[in-house]
């Protein structure tokens, strides 16, 4: 539903022209079954099955959050900002004993080749749920007694809804990081696709598009726990272990990342 | 979900009690509360069916065709599965309102991750009517009337019962010349015919992590002890068709893989029940229809 008051945009955004030819390629309405893996074992873009996209992390983007992080990867580019720790305004009956965490998972109606709506979807609503139980785990929230912290998380661009949900909670433990927030461990998260009985790490959109099914899966690195994981797609149990076991390896790679990012200077 | 409050007592004792291998209520921890799956008691609708389990949970689905017109970004030649979980505020007051927007969303999603797509296993294909042009959406609608725990495990089982036993009017196309399709609904019931695939739907087993065991249909006050859970749905060629973890506890890994197993084997047996409670009630219909007996009228309460 669009509300015309608000925004007075086209339905549909179209690239400009000269995008790449990786643009013309995933057009709706193109019969032939999209190559995913090359003769040579390669993916379209060169990398490995088991290889995710180079990432680029930063701290402190947001002036006035109390934690902010930017992440990059691929086409994937998210904002996350925290807020807090502050009063619970809202008085629960249960659960007063430790802090609660909201979080708010966003797609910009501008982030992919169809516009989105500005009011939060099922989809969105669904992934606020997931970050919000990927990243509480980690947190220390029985040492803060009715307060509560607020994550927002905003996807500037998408490439794939999974390894966006992947890159939220990664960037938001980031943000949690950088706010101060007493924390038992990072949280990381990696999306991998099944497409031919294969396990693929971080998919874009166009092979998660030809993919059998798609696993999205946190993990606190450090301690080894899973925190969140979902799958969908009808495929073999064996594969579905395979993957899980691929994904938690990633995660750990991604650790890395966050720990460079985490530990480097801040520019003033 | 229950807001009730639970003491450190009665929480330890849960788990305690976990450990030991005996339940609360006698069980063991894979031991199942017998369903009771009742189906086509909504007349007005294309197939229902209303899942029982224990003493509280119960979950009623209806299953309605409607024509629409196809999806041309998706190739314009499949029909849709509409999915949409309401929580009744009778089930619970803090349904009222928004309360249940959250509990709803999830089991929506959940049933949509599972059943709407090519995992679900049913014909998308066979549900277009004229390509590029209609299609019957089929509208899964389940509402929740009481909850006694374990909702995701009953309404899958609800939701496979209601479409295996639905029947979706037959179509006739006519070809009008210059490209134009014409068709036409059968209203003959006895031409009706069943959705194809649906014997290939998932069924969903929710195992609850519980202090260091875990559980197979927790009832509302086992569900509040739990850490985290997962849901895993199985088809009956023993494919994993979906897996959601609930709750905002983390799960070891090798935890979690035990935890798969046993949904994996507690699917399998579900599976083979609701399968053989289907081919009973219809055995039944059959019979009396044959009698020339009116079919029992099947009362809500």
């Amino acid at each position: 539903m669009t509300d015309r008051r608000r925004i007075q945009g086209p339905e549909m955004s179209v690239p400009p022209l000269g995008m790449g030819e990786e643009d013309s390629q995933g057009l709706p309405g193109q019969d032939s079954a999209p190559v995913v893996i090359g003769k040579d074992g390669l993916r379209n873009d060169g990398r490995l099955p088991e290889a995710p996209r180079p990432m680029f992390l930063r701290t402190g983007l947001v002036t006035q959050a109390s934690g902010s992080a930017f992440l990059e990867c691929g086409r994937i580019k998210a904002v996350a900002a925290v807020y807090g720790p502050r009063q619970e305004k809202r008085q629960y009956f249960t659960g007063a004993e430790t802090g609660r965490l909201y979080c708010e998972f966003k797609f910009s109606t501008f982030s992919g080749r169809v516009r989105r709506g500005h009011q939060r979807d099922a989809l969105e609503k669904e992934y606020s749920q997931f970050m919000q139980q990927a990243l509480a785990p980690a947190i220390h929230l029985d040492l803060l007694p009715k307060s509560a912290i607020d994550i927002y998380v905003q996807i500037l661009e998408e490439d794939g809804s999974a390894a966006a949900l992947a890159a939220a909670i990664t960037v938001a433990s980031t943000a949690l990081a950088d706010a101060g927030i007493e924390m038992l461990d990072m949280v990381t998260g990696c999306a991998v696709g099944y497409v031919d009985g294969q396990v693929l790490v971080d998919c874009t959109a166009k092979e998660a598009a030809a993919a059998q099914g798609e696993l999205v899966l946190s993990r606190m690195p450090s301690m080894g726990d899973y925190t969140h994981i979902h799958h969908a797609g009808s495929v073999e149990y064996d594969l579905v272990m395979q993957a899980v076991e691929v994904s938690g390896d990633t995660c750990a790679k991604i650790h890395g990342v966050v720990n460079k990012a985490l530990l480097a200077p801040k520019e003033e | 979900m229950p807001s009730s409050l639970l003491s450190p007592v009665e929480r330890d004792f849960i788990r305690s009690s976990i450990l030991s291998g005996t339940r609360s209520d006698g069980r063991g921890p894979s031991d199942y509360r017998t369903p009771e799956l009742v189906t086509c008691l909504i007349p007005q609708t294309d197939g229902s069916a209303r899942c029982r389990l224990g003493d509280g949970t119960d979950v009623l689905v209806s299953v309605k065709a409607e024509v629409g017109s196809v999806d041309l970004s998706s190739g314009g030649d499949t029909g849709r599965v509409v999915c949409n979980v309401e929580a009744s505020p009778s089930a619970n007051q803090s349904f009222e309102g928004r309360g249940a927007d959250e509990l709803n969303n999830e089991l929506t999603r959940a049933l949509d991750r599972a059943i709407a797509g090519p995992q679900g296993g049913l014909d998308l294909k066979a549900l277009c009517i004229v390509p590029g042009a209609h299609c019957w959406d089929i509208h899964v609608d389940a509402l929740i009337l009481d909850d006694g725990g374990n909702l995701m495990d009953a309404l899958f089982m609800a939701v496979r019962a209601a479409l295996c036993t639905s029947r979706i009017p037959a179509t006739t196309t006519q070809d009008v010349g210059e490209g134009q399709v014409e068709f036409e609904v059968v209203d003959d019931v006895d031409q009706a015919k069943a959705i194809a695939g649906s014997k290939d739907l998932p069924l969903c087993v929710t195992v609850h992590q519980i202090g260091e065991g875990h559980v197979v249909d927790a009832t509302p006050t086992e569900a509040l002890c739990s850490s985290a859970q997962i849901h895993v749905s199985f088809n009956g060629s023993g494919q994993l068709c979906a897996l959601q973890k609930g709750g905002s506890g983390p799960i070891e890994p090798s935890v979690l893989m035990s935890m798969m197993q046993t949904g994996r084997e507690q699917a399998k047996k579900l599976l083979s029940w609701v399968d053989g409670e289907l081919v009973r009630q219809e055995k039944l219909d059959k019979e009396q229809r044959r009698l020339g007996q009116a079919p029992t009228s099947q009362a809500l309460f």
